[in-house]
């Protein structure tokens, strides 16, 4: 047992209002520079969609990830021989158009136009070349609310049935606020050849060191997620940073701070190193399961002992037996990893949202025999698509989680109209009655500190030279072109 | 004057330069050390400049050094008439392929707007350069033949000269203009590149070869 300590965000999608004030506070405080302009480390996506940057999901195009190759795992896109006869052109780098070209709006002509027949207008410009743009092409949340769904939508590669999007009655939607997954096997550390990725050993955070990455760009084609980006000005890789400098502090993401809707947990997992390729090698339906495997329990002696060993410290063992993802992920197993099938092992984990409850004279939904709820064959947003999305196709394990939500639902509502309720349906759902109020206080009242458990980092334990060296993302240097 | 300018004063300058201010660079501000990649903004013509480009000056440049590192074998290899000749068609090829490749690196340059804003005046001295330095390579390849052989035993005993501190010029001083031309583009092109986005292919990773996948950093062990 190779006991490693990892920070991990959930996100509850079932209170997500798609407000976007993450992808704002993110932006304010880490991407407002240049060459950064279209950088988005936090966005969030509508589902269905084809999200930012466009079809990033679709690997037939992107080629990120792994494959399981026999009994071993590669990277989807290329081996370590062709890496060195690509490095002059990236056939697979996502391009400019699919993201979008970064605009601004030219206030000072609002004051400056001379005077004229008609009201003078703020023009956009582009903030590469800095010429007029025309006509804006795009932006950062173009497909947002399913707007052209009838273009992007209908190319969410999730959707089963794409007529679906055409349908007014069945149409659906939910939003996926997206980070970097920081993953347990990151494919962007894997393909970077000169070794400027790596993940951190005490919380598992990937970074680039600015210093050692030489701009080959392999990351940026070789993150699934698309989570890695590459700065136009200084000519190399950027990614989100987990908000280290916060979170070394106990406070918890800028993204996470500023949510509105409060839909997200940080907090720490206890994993084994040493059983995550194995369990990368499983069928896609069986990844979910292999995950929640890989996951240990920080109150089992054993795991304690050897976290020790491995010198995570009693500090971040206490924060691990309180982490709010422990019990979302592993305790509850209502968390599911974003796309595992891309075999990066994320580690961000999402709540799929249950389907709105919906009046029981619409003709479309039977519901289900406590009347309150579609059946869960019936719900307006399909279990295909949740599982495509978040369980590698096993729409088993969406349903036990729907069900769970239902239960809590039925219950609460049943304790709020001092109803009797019946035992069966918590049970059925594998609730107990203490579990449900947990993970009731977790969805909804659970303050600041339930909802992120984040220890420390004991700055002390460094040597004192590294330390003297970490001075965080080396933005006092200068880079190349005018300031 | 010329001559002792180009195969004296050029190349001391350029190796002093490029001993001296590499490793100052790196030390001092490695943010810096990058290829400065445009395919982000400009992907499809980048294509068959950034390729051709490459695969045809990596491999000519190579033999370059080959001559200058193993002389003796390549003689012997050489002096074999058909290898001579399946030598110099390949090398040649490769030259056109990189003549190719930079000409449309450079139009490229001058046709997209977008690269405006990451194009600088030493982006600009260096595609010029280059261009200039492989079409020379070009012209000495095919009106000079038997580059590949004579050059061991002119330029090369030269540069050795030069390396040991005795400066034998008489090797080179009788070649015609494009020579010295191709001798001066190179020298210039040494000491410009530990100050320009050249330096990018003096860091090539091999690490990665052997290293496991996933790379790890403790703070604390
Ligand atoms: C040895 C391995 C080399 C590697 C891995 C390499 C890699 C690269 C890469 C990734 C780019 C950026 C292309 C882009 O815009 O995306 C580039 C550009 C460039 N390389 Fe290399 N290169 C190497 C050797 C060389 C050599 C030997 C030369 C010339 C003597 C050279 C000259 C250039 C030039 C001039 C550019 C800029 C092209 C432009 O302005 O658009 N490279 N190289």
């Amino acid at each position: 047992m190779n006991v490693r300590a990892q920070l991990v965000m959930v996100f509850n999608l079932d209170k997500c209002i798609g407000c976007h004030t993450c992808s704002i506070s993110c932006k304010n405080i880490w991407t407002d520079r240049k060459g950064a302009e279209y950088m988005w480390w936090n966005n969030v996506e509508t589902k269905p969609g084809v999200g930012y940057p466009q079809k990033w999901e679709n690997q037939d195009k992107f080629k990120g990830g792994w494959v399981v190759e026999g009994r071993k795992l590669r990277l989807r896109a290329m081996g370590k021989g062709p890496t060195l006869l690509n490095m002059f052109f990236q056939p697979n780098m996502p391009k400019l158009d699919d993201y979008y070209e970064p605009f601004d709006f030219d206030y000072s002509n609002l004051y400056k136009a001379p005077p004229g027949s008609d009201q003078p207008v703020a023009e956009a410009y582009s903030q590469i070349s800095g010429e007029r743009i025309e006509k804006i092409a795009s932006g950062p949340n173009w497909d947002d609310d399913l707007s052209g769904s009838q273009v992007y939508a209908v190319e969410d590669v999730n959707l089963e049935d794409r007529k679906i999007v055409e349908d007014y009655g069945r149409m659906f939607m939910h939003y996926l606020p997206r980070i970097c997954n920081h993953c347990l096997n990151p494919a962007c550390v894997a393909s970077c050849p000169s070794r400027a990725l790596y993940k951190r050993g005490e919380d598992g955070v990937v970074l680039v060191d600015q210093d050692v990455c030489k701009g080959w760009r392999f990351c940026t084609s070789a993150c699934p997620y698309k989570k890695v980006y590459f700065n136009w000005q200084s000519g190399k890789a950027e990614k989100c940073i987990f908000c280290f400098p916060r979170t070394e502090t106990g406070q918890c993401n800028a993204c996470a701070h500023s949510c509105v809707g409060r839909i997200r947990h940080v907090g720490v997992l206890l994993y084994d190193a040493d059983r995550v390729e194995a369990a990368l090698l499983k069928p896609d339906d069986q990844l979910v399961a292999a995950h929640r495997e890989v996951i240990l329990n920080p109150r089992d002696p054993q795991v304690r002992e050897a976290a020790r060993k491995n010198g995570v410290s009693d500090q971040w063992l206490e924060a691990a037996e309180k982490s709010p993802v422990y019990a979302l992920v592993k305790e509850f197993a209502v968390a599911l990893p974003l796309h595992p099938e891309f075999r990066t092992m994320p580690m961000a984990y999402y709540i799929p949202s249950l389907s709105p409850v919906i009046s029981s004279g619409a003709d479309l939904h039977e519901l289900a025999d406590h009347g309150t709820f579609p059946l869960l064959e019936k719900m307006r947003a399909p279990i295909g698509f949740l599982a495509s999305l978040l369980s590698g196709g096993n729409q088993e394990i969406i349903a036990e989680i729907l069900r769970k939500q239902i239960a809590l639902r039925l219950f609460k509502r049943a304790g709020n109209l001092g109803q009797p309720i019946e035992e069966s349906i918590l049970k059925n759902a594998g609730l107990d009655e203490a579990g449900a109020n947990r993970l009731y206080r977790l969805f909804t009242i659970g303050g600041y500190t339930e909802r992120n458990v984040i220890p420390t980092q004991q700055r002390e334990e460094l040597d004192s030279h590294q330390r003297k060296g970490a001075s965080g993302f080396g933005i006092l240097k200068k880079t190349r072109g005018p300031k | 004057m010329l001559n002792n300018f180009i195969f004296i004063v050029l190349p001391y300058a350029a190796l002093a330069l490029i001993i001296f201010v590499t490793p100052y660079r790196y030390f001092s501000n490695r943010l810096t050390w990058s290829a400065y990649s445009t395919q982000f903004l400009e992907r499809k013509t980048l294509f068959w400049g950034a390729n051709p480009w490459h695969y045809g000056i990596i491999p000519v440049l190579a033999a370059h050094l080959l001559g200058v590192i193993f002389p003796g074998p390549m003689k012997a290899f050489l002096g074999n008439e058909f290898n001579l000749l399946v030598f110099e068609s390949i090398g040649l090829a490769l030259g056109l392929f990189a003549v190719f490749g930079c000409l449309i690196l450079t139009l490229r340059r001058v046709n997209t707007p977008l690269l405006k804003r990451v194009t600088f005046a030493s982006d600009w001295v260096l595609l010029y350069l280059l261009l200039a330095q492989s079409l020379t390579g070009v012209y000495v390849a095919t009106f000079m033949r038997w580059g590949s052989q004579w050059y061991l035993h002119t330029a090369v005993p030269y540069l050795w000269s030069l390396l040991t501190f005795n400066p034998q010029i008489e090797y080179v001083t009788d070649f015609p203009l494009v020579f010295k031309l191709h001798a001066a583009g190179a020298f210039v092109i040494v000491a410009l590149l530990p100050f320009t986005k050249l330096v990018h292919m003096l860091y090539l990773p091999f690490d990665f070869l052997k290293d496991p996948p996933i790379l790890y950093r403790w703070r604390t062990k």
